[in-house]
């Protein structure tokens, strides 16, 4: 209301704390401009915003308990978690600030809570029924509601121009910067904000690094500082109790598919789907029997989740029979446009099998390890030529850059078999190739390489005909003259 | 009366015709190798050997047991042009080949060098051998796999069956691999040859000997593969 009334006075306080400041151009006669024309046609009394600023509300918790395991990995304590869910019914934008502080924009809630007062009271009133004590303030910037609310001053700054004055008062250690920085205020002799933020801003940037100059500015609102709301976790989870007990894996089977289309439907709701779920069988006593169903991709269709399942399924032995199951999903991811299926809500038998069902089937019963691909690696030693390869390029579209991959490796010209050992094998002195009578079909070719890394070779190798009929590929060791099989052309 | 009676146990519905139930690979029709085939075949690469195949290749949608003396006589070998060739052709999307239980690891330079392209290639090595089973009846059956290889020392006539009747509705080529010792056991599969090696004159090397025991529509006995 009074906003363009006080713009040039305010502006002028803002400025007059830091002289310092003429070097930085937004502190310099451009904001007293700017916003005068856009003001000055618009009648005094119009209910004008002047400035799209947000307004936040800080709460602290004081006597939050943070885990000293979480403390150091630097995320937020689990309970902040809980109260960020509440907070959330007041307003989408909820950030969470370590250690035990909530941050809310409630500027754009102001419409549906009809004035802040109220909103107010009713947070308020939330954390009294939580039975939490807690500190709350609200400014225009977020580092001000924040400082404001960690010393307790149950602050409710409306402008951005005011902000400069209202912080003068609070101690300098609200801004809970490390200690060695605090120190330093101290022993300059400062221990309010308004000493701070009178000090020339060169000086105070030098003598306290950067970062505090930046936090002084986005405190009195001369530098924004967004967040990012906080998304809560969403897991499918639910249980359920049989009327009987259950001891055939068949028939837990098909106990578990409600439960699975109420997790396929959740996952269609949210256009996501999962690459894990975990399958928790209860007993009558003893612990739970835990099955964990890995997939070889992001899916929400059930019935790939239920093949997956009922192999897992197969495989598992009951200790006891089973009272109780609970089906909880891993973390929900975005589903990609192309694994949508039209009809895939039509449920079991529409369209064909895939590649990934497949593979996801086969891993399901044989184990991860069991199931791979393999690649060819430009080397010249034949045993660091090849790999084994876990991630598959399932994917129909991932095909034909693979293709162009592999045709642009130089491949010898020299013929490879098929069948390589692991380790090549020792041939006997009695079993030497000359004494073998064995017939040179191709070679010799000569493999030296690889000193640089310790596993150097050098060895001649060869093509013989042996006795039956087989095709082998063997060397001769040029340093010591032995003869070892390497492979065998199948 | 009783033709009737088959008849209509023949045609599950109204609408098949006579040329739909002939061209259903679970009919065996008995031909000689020149008439034209009801399915794709797939060329040996070599001329001999196709030759004697009805259709003038390795038939697909079925199952094909090599019995082998020893590792190392090209059993593989046989197969490799039809697999790099069918890759090769796939219009819309590569078709998968799954090797199952191979004996070694096999070696990726050497597949690449002949043409396969390997990042449509499955190596699956189960701890059974009814899990080797169980895997290749799923490959068979998808759909996804234009071959698999599966390699085994000793399986019963059910499961062989089971492996046919999975390569026919997926559309896939079977190829079992197993030892030589099995040569007089009776088997479902549609073409079965024996691999061993000849003792031939003493001075030459010996070359590894194909016999077609069992040729659907074919005449059996050997094949000289290094004929022009």
């Amino acid at each position: 209301m009074f906003a363009v009334a006080e713009v040039p006075p305010a502006l002028a306080a803002a400025a007059a704390p830091t002289p310092a400041a003429a070097p930085v151009p937004a502190a310099a006669p451009v904001p007293a401009a700017a916003p005068v024309p856009a003001a000055a046609p618009v009648p005094a009394a119009a209910p004008v915003p002047t400035r799209r600023t947000r307004l936040w509300y800080a709460v602290v918790f004081p006597h939050l308990l943070v885990p000293p395991s979480t403390a150091a990995a630097g995320a937020p304590p689990p309970g902040l978690e809980v109260l960020c869910l509440h907070a959330q019914s007041f307003t989408s934008c909820v950030s969470i600030e370590p250690p035990n502080a909530l941050l809310l924009e409630v500027k754009g809630s102001l419409r549906l809570f009809e004035s802040l007062e109220h909103l107010h009271g009713l947070l308020d009133a939330r954390w009294q029924s939580l039975g939490i004590t807690t500190h709350s303030a609200i400014a225009p910037s977020t580092l001000a509601a924040l400082w404001c609310a960690r010393v307790g001053f149950s602050a409710c700054i409306h402008e951005p121009t005011l902000l400069a004055s209202r912080l003068a008062s609070l101690p300098v250690a609200c801004t809970v910067w490390d200690a060695e920085r605090l120190r330093s205020l101290r022993s300059m002799g400062i221990t309010r904000l308004g000493e701070l933020l009178r000090l020339p801003r060169a000086g105070l940037a030098r003598r306290l690094g950067v970062a505090a100059v930046r936090d002084l500015d986005i405190a009195t609102g001369r530098e924004a500082e967004p967040r990012r709301a906080f998304v809560a976790r969403q897991r499918f989870r639910e249980r359920m109790d049989f009327e009987a007990e259950i001891e055939n894996v068949a028939y837990l089977e098909r106990a578990c598919e409600p439960v699975l289309g109420r997790c396929a439907r959740f996952l269609r709701e949210r256009q996501a789907g999962v690459q894990a779920l975990q399958l928790r069988l209860r007993h009558r006593d003893g612990p739970a029997t835990l099955v964990r169903l890995g997939l070889a991709g992001i899916t929400g269709e059930q019935r790939r989740l239920a093949d997956v399942l009922g192999e897992r399924l197969a495989r598992v032995e009951l200790p006891a029979p089973v009272r109780a199951l609970e089906l909880v999903s891993g973390r929900l991811q975005p589903l990609s446009a192309a694994s949508l299926d039209v009809f895939g809500a039509c449920g079991r038998g529409a369209g064909p099998d895939t590649a990934q069902r497949l593979v996801e089937r086969l891993r399901a019963r044989l184990g991860e390890s069991a199931v791979y691909g393999v690649a060819a690696i430009p080397d010249h030693r034949p045993e660091a030529a090849w790999r084994r390869v876990q991630e598959l390029l399932l994917d129909p579209d991932g095909a034909p850059l693979a293709n162009a991959a592999a045709a642009a490796v130089p491949w010898d010209p020299m013929p490879r078999p098929l069948w390589l050992f692991d380790m090549p094998v020792l041939l006997a002195d009695a079993k030497s190739p000359q004494r073998q009578g064995w017939v040179l079909e191709h070679g010799p070719e000569r493999i030296e390489s690889g000193w640089w890394d310790g596993k150097g070779v050098a060895r001649d190798y060869y093509c013989v005909r042996e006795g039956h009929g087989g095709k082998l590929w063997i060397f001769q060791e040029r340093r010591t003259k032995s003869w070892y099989l390497h492979g065998v052309f199948a | 009366m009783a033709c009737f009676g088959a008849a209509k146990m023949w045609m599950p519905r109204e609408s098949s015709s006579l040329a739909d139930l002939l061209a259903d690979a679970r009919v065996w029709k008995l031909k000689d190798a020149s008439a034209a085939p009801s399915r794709p075949v797939w060329s040996t690469g070599n001329s001999a050997l196709d030759a004697r195949l009805p259709g003038g290749g390795w038939p697909t949608a079925s199952l094909v047991e090599v019995l082998i003396g020893a590792t190392g006589l090209g059993e593989v070998q046989l197969f490799l042009p039809a697999l790099v060739e069918c890759q090769r052709k796939a219009d819309v999307e590569i078709p998968w080949l799954v090797w199952i239980a191979p004996p070694y690891e096999p070696y990726a330079p050497a597949l690449a060098q002949q043409g396969i392209d390997l990042a449509r290639l499955l190596v699956v090595q189960p701890a059974t051998a009814t899990e080797a089973l169980w895997a290749a009846e799923q490959a068979l059956g998808s759909g996804v796999c234009a071959a698999v290889l599966l390699w085994l020392k000793g399986t019963d006539d059910r499961w062989l069956r089971r492996l046919k009747l999975a390569a026919e509705a997926g559309r896939a080529l079977g190829v079992l691999f197993r030892p030589e010792r099995h040569r007089f056991e009776s088997s479902p599969a549609s073409l079965r040859l024996a691999l061993t090696s000849a003792q031939s004159g003493a001075q030459t090397a010996p070359q590894p000997r194909l016999e077609l025991l069992k040729v659907q529509g074919g005449r059996p006995g050997f094949v000289d593969l290094a004929a022009p």
